[in-house]
């Protein structure tokens, strides 16, 4: 590693930087100029900030590394290569990759449920949170009548319900809902986690940490409707504060720990791209056993970005082992091995 | 066939001798209940060739000390522990891309399809952590998947340990041992007089001797 890791990465607090003028533009003008900025949420638009700053960064020197720039080069050049029928792809693409996450439920129909209750209960709470915090979304009475409200979109009104009914209750009681999602979710992993001895084996602090934080949110944040609908607002401020601080936490956290996943995983798609342009491409033929194994395309990338991370396997008088095959590589360790005890047997 | 428990201190080793696997399979069966990957056989096992021979081959990861694997993952999903075992790749991150599968100068990650996910073998972690010898080894009947301390290898087996590999131009050095009667000819070069492919000349008799 040739750059201390003490330095700050220039491009990546560029990228941070353009990330938080870009909320803080957001909220000004989404606002209508703070008209509708709620100063109690103070804190959490510092939370978002730093989300922002944090994943912006990380993710900017994430792409730096010599084989993810190359596979986010190479996806977005399959995307466009053919552009009209990659665009009309996306959305199934989306939907099978990111959103039902098929590919966890034929790991473990468990696992895909308690991913699938905190994805979503995660997404709920986002979409209500973050444009509250940034105020472009507020309530107000609709008239005179009390018990009606129109949403707002920052100047934009909306929709109008009626406080007493379902979606009265929802719109209330959103991130109650999210909160017992997440929950549910969240003790679906416990459980396996405490349960499972492969599962502990391979434990990390992460892993406990990120399942702590969001049961920390969860049950502070259904806290505040405990004590304002049967404890006659007893505690309120305390558990504000403290739901508060669980959620700054938790955005602070959000580029550091294992749930900046969530920004990572969208390069699937660039994969499947990758992977669809590459299976109408040459194969890569091995150079032992002559049979194609892969796409010529990935290995000559690979044989691009090895160098670039320290590792030459070219081979003196002309080609490279990284054109063998897989089955042909275990083959010439296990030939080489046997000569150097007398032979099989 | 090991099954003793290890201490803390008594730093067993991971040893593979392919010239001594007899094909029983009983890794491929006990790989698959490993407790961090159960029901997915990580292990390879190669028929040398099957027209002239029963001769099989196991391999295992290696656990390269610079994994190959891990640096040209784009996700920054394989993770190696302080005791040296690269470990499978992180779920939440690994992608799919087969770089791993396909840059590993051993041939081991496999990408499972129906998972989208790269897999390989992390040394049982769930049995070593404990100091229980990993799966593959303590059903190998032949010692060609073998579990120990450096001292009980040397007072029970012939040939040196040995960890050493050279690729084309680049060397790879690794966590599990293998075993060589050479020790003093340097590194282990895979490409060094195999250029037959396993159906023509699986052990190299019709090659020119070096002269």
């Amino acid at each position: 590693m040739s750059r201390s890791a003490n330095h700050l990465d220039r491009r990546g607090l560029a990228w941070g930087l353009v990330g938080v003028a870009v909320v803080i533009a957001l909220t000004f003008i989404g606002s209508d100029r703070l008209v509708w900025f709620d100063a109690a949420l103070v804190g959490y638009l510092f939370g978002v900030v730093f989300a922002v700053f944090g994943v912006a960064y990380r993710y900017a020197v994430w792409l730096r590394r010599p084989p993810t720039a190359m596979l986010n080069r190479r996806g977005w050049d399959a995307f466009r290569q053919r552009k009209a029928r990659n665009v009309v792809a996306l959305p199934s693409l989306v939907a099978t990759h990111l959103l039902t996450q098929g590919f966890i439920r034929k790991r473990s129909r468990a696992r895909w449920l308690a991913h699938q209750l905190v994805f979503w209960g995660c997404i709920l709470a986002g979409l209500v949170t973050i444009p509250l915090t940034l105020g472009l979304l507020h309530f107000e009475s609709v008239g005179q009548r009390a018990d009606h409200y129109q949403v707002y979109i920052s100047r934009v009104g909306t929709m109008k319900f009626d406080a007493e009914s379902i979606v009265g209750w929802f719109m209330f009681h959103a991130l109650d809902v999210a909160a017992v999602l997440v929950l549910a979710g969240v003790f679906i992993f416990l459980r396996r986690r405490l349960r499972d001895p492969g599962a502990m084996a391979v434990e990390r602090s992460g892993d406990f940490l990120a399942l702590a934080g969001l049961f920390a949110v969860s049950v502070s944040g259904l806290f505040l409707t405990v004590s304002s609908m049967w404890l006659e607002g007893r505690f309120y401020s305390a558990l504000n504060t403290i739901h508060a601080l669980t959620v700054i936490l938790g955005l602070m956290y959000l580029p550091f720990g294992k749930l900046f996943h969530i920004f990572q995983r969208p390069g699937n798609l660039g994969v499947a791209y990758y992977k669809r342009a590459n299976d109408q491409g040459a194969p890569a033929v091995c150079r032992r056993c002559g049979e194609p194994f892969a796409s010529a395309q990935q290995i000559a990338d690979l044989k691009e970005v090895l160098p670039q991370v320290g590792f030459d396997y070219s081979i003196e008088g002309g080609g490279n082992y990284q054109d063998t095959c897989p089955r042909c590589r275990r083959a010439h360790v296990t030939l080489a091995q046997s000569a150097r005890v007398g032979g099989f047997g | 066939m090991r099954s003793g428990q290890f201490g803390i201190d008594d730093n067993p080793v991971f040893v593979i001798d392919q010239s001594r696997c007899i094909g029983c399979e009983a890794c491929v069966q006990a790989c698959a209940e490993c407790g961090t990957h159960r029901g997915q056989s990580l292990i390879h096992l190669e028929r040398v060739d099957r027209a002239t021979s029963t001769q099989t081959a196991p391999m295992v990861c290696m656990h390269c000390e610079d994994p190959t694997c891990a640096q040209v993952c784009p996700a920054d999903a394989i993770k190696q522990t302080e005791e040296g075992i690269v470990q499978t790749a992180l779920k939440p991150r690994c992608i799919g891309c087969s770089n791993c599968v396909l840059a590993c100068p051993f041939g081991v990650p496999k990408y499972v399809a129906d998972f989208d996910q790269m897999m390989k073998c992390d040394m049982c972690t769930d049995r070593t952590s404990e100091g229980l010898t990993p799966m593959c080894a303590s059903v190998c009947p032949s010692e060609a998947l073998w579990y120990g301390t450096i001292e009980e290898f040397r007072d029970t087996r012939r040939g040196s340990l040995f960890r050493d590999f050279l690729f084309g131009r680049q060397q790879v050095r690794t966590k599990v041992y293998t075993v060589i009667d050479d020790a003093l000819a340097g590194p282990l070069d895979v490409l060094a007089g195999v250029t037959s492919t396993w159906l023509d000349d699986p052990f190299g008799l019709d090659m020119e001797a070096p002269s």
